[in-house]
């Protein structure tokens, strides 16, 4: 049976080579399981969008409703903390929140989960790190920097805080990724382990017998934590897509509405 | 202790049929798959393509679809909400001009029955003094009548009178006494 990590293996299905990229080392280009469930994801999102919003109706049908409730949870979200420039970056954070959502729920239904990968995490939270950060000096120039120069501290500190404010903007792109990570690897693992438990056990009482029978109502019991987990991992699914979208409009927002009061 | 065995025996057999590259990566980092780097540019550079092409789609394609129908939908909502409040507004215009109709209504109906009260009892007065005038003309025509009668009696009673003193004067004395002797003498009694 196979460990509850082989499921994170990334699995080359069509190769086309190596290349030797600087930071990463020998790179293997090739379309694997994770491009394949990137491209499902991908695929479903548009497709879902396309149907709720092609001939959408001023009364909304079954499909409309459903994108509706999606669109407007965001926008509600980033119309209220990014407030009233909150629709201009309302596409980037609906953007983030359905890729995260559909690649975290898709992992429910497929082997792999596109957003176990730290790459794939990684990606998306250095993708939101960069985009505030050039948003931030776009907007405000070498203002930026007052991000990291609270004015509301007390001059003797202010310089302390300033550098714990630094590091923590740092450290964004990496609690983003790990957060987002964590969550789904820790799911998966737990959900494959306890599903092993009910396997490996049940075939251990059959097999043996007699004393080994005892086996069968941990086993039961495991199988009812299996289905109580998937539940639970549907709900973190969900919840991770909106935490991440949460702090990405919380971010945007630090460098949209920068010194007018935090 | 017993599913040792399954785990040991079962981890080989699934490693042959999956490429043995894997195995021998898996083996010799002893961590995560995640932690190999092998894929990592493809992962990264094909997720950054999808997510440019969603990003172009959500905000060329679908927001503006979707924003398109709310704002219709909120339109359409302010439009009827709109027209609700100027149908009510019309409805209680009405129901206030109805009001000042009845009233007025009512105003007529107590102006009319006042004067026709009026105009009842003043035809009662008139009727009343034509009555009155009337019954006052026969009571002083009665009474002409009754004082008539009555000085006709005291005329009667003097010459009754007369007539019994004459006779009685006879009857006593037996001498006649003339007519004026006889209206002289009763004139102070009579």
């Amino acid at each position: 049976m196979a460990g509850p990590i082989e499921q994170f293996e990334v699995k080359p299905l069509v190769e086309f080579g190596t290349v030797n990229v600087p930071v990463l080392g020998e790179q293997v280009i090739a379309i694997t399981n994770s491009h394949v469930a990137m491209t499902i994801a991908f695929v479903g999102v548009v497709g879902f969008l396309t149907l709720a919003t092609s001939g959408a109706k001023v009364v909304p049908g079954r499909m409309q409703a459903a994108g509706e409730s999606l669109f407007g949870m965001v926008d509600n979200l980033a119309n209220s903390i990014i407030g009233h420039e909150g629709r201009k970056y309302f596409p980037f954070a609906f953007t983030m929140f359905l890729m995260v959502l559909s690649m975290n729920l898709l992992g429910m239904f497929l082997t792999f989960t596109a957003t176990s990968q730290l790459a794939v995490t990684a990606t998306l939270g250095v993708l939101t790190f960069l985009t505030v950060v050039v948003i931030g000096f776009v907007k405000n120039g070498p203002g930026m920097l007052k991000l990291f120069w609270p004015s509301s501290a007390p001059l003797a500190i202010r310089w302390a805080v300033g550098l714990i404010e630094l590091a923590s903007f740092i450290l964004r792109p990496a609690t983003l990724a790990l957060r987002l990570f964590g969550n789904m690897l820790g799911g998966h693992v737990a959900l494959k382990i306890f599903a092993q438990f009910v396997v490996q056990l049940g075939a251990v009482a059959i097999v043996t017998g007699g004393l080994a029978y005892a086996f069968i109502p941990v086993a039961a019991l495991s199988l009812g934590m299996v289905v109580a987990m998937t539940a639970l991992e549907f709900l973190v699914a969900f919840l991770q897509a909106f935490v991440f979208t949460v702090l990405t409009c919380i971010y945007l927002n630090d460098v949209v509405n920068l010194g007018e009061g935090h | 202790m017993a599913i040792t065995p399954t785990h040991d025996v079962q981890i080989p057999a699934h490693g042959d049929l999956h490429a043995e590259t894997q195995a021998a990566a898996e083996h010799a980092s002893g961590g995560l798959p995640q932690f190999e780097f092998q894929h990592w540019a493809g992962q990264i550079g094909y997720l950054l393509i999808l997510f440019v092409i969603l990003y172009v789609l959500v905000a060329k394609v679908f927001t503006p679809r979707l924003r398109k129908v709310m704002d219709e939908r909120a339109q359409t909502i302010d439009s009827a909400i709109a027209a609700a409040r100027s149908v009510q507004a019309e409805a209680a215009e009405q129901a206030e001009a109805a009001r000042a109709e009845v009233e007025k209504a009512r105003a007529d109906a107590r102006a009319t029955a006042a004067a026709a009260k009026q105009r009842v009892t003043e035809e009662f007065n008139a009727r009343l003094a034509a009555d009155e005038a009337v019954v006052n003309a026969r009571i002083a025509e009665a009474e002409s009548a009754i004082a008539k009668t009555r000085d006709a009696a005291m005329t009667n009673v003097a010459t009754i009178a007369a007539d019994a003193a004459g006779a009685m004067l006879d009857r006593l004395t037996g001498s006649k006494a003339t007519d004026a002797e006889l209206a002289a003498a009763i004139k102070g009694a009579v």
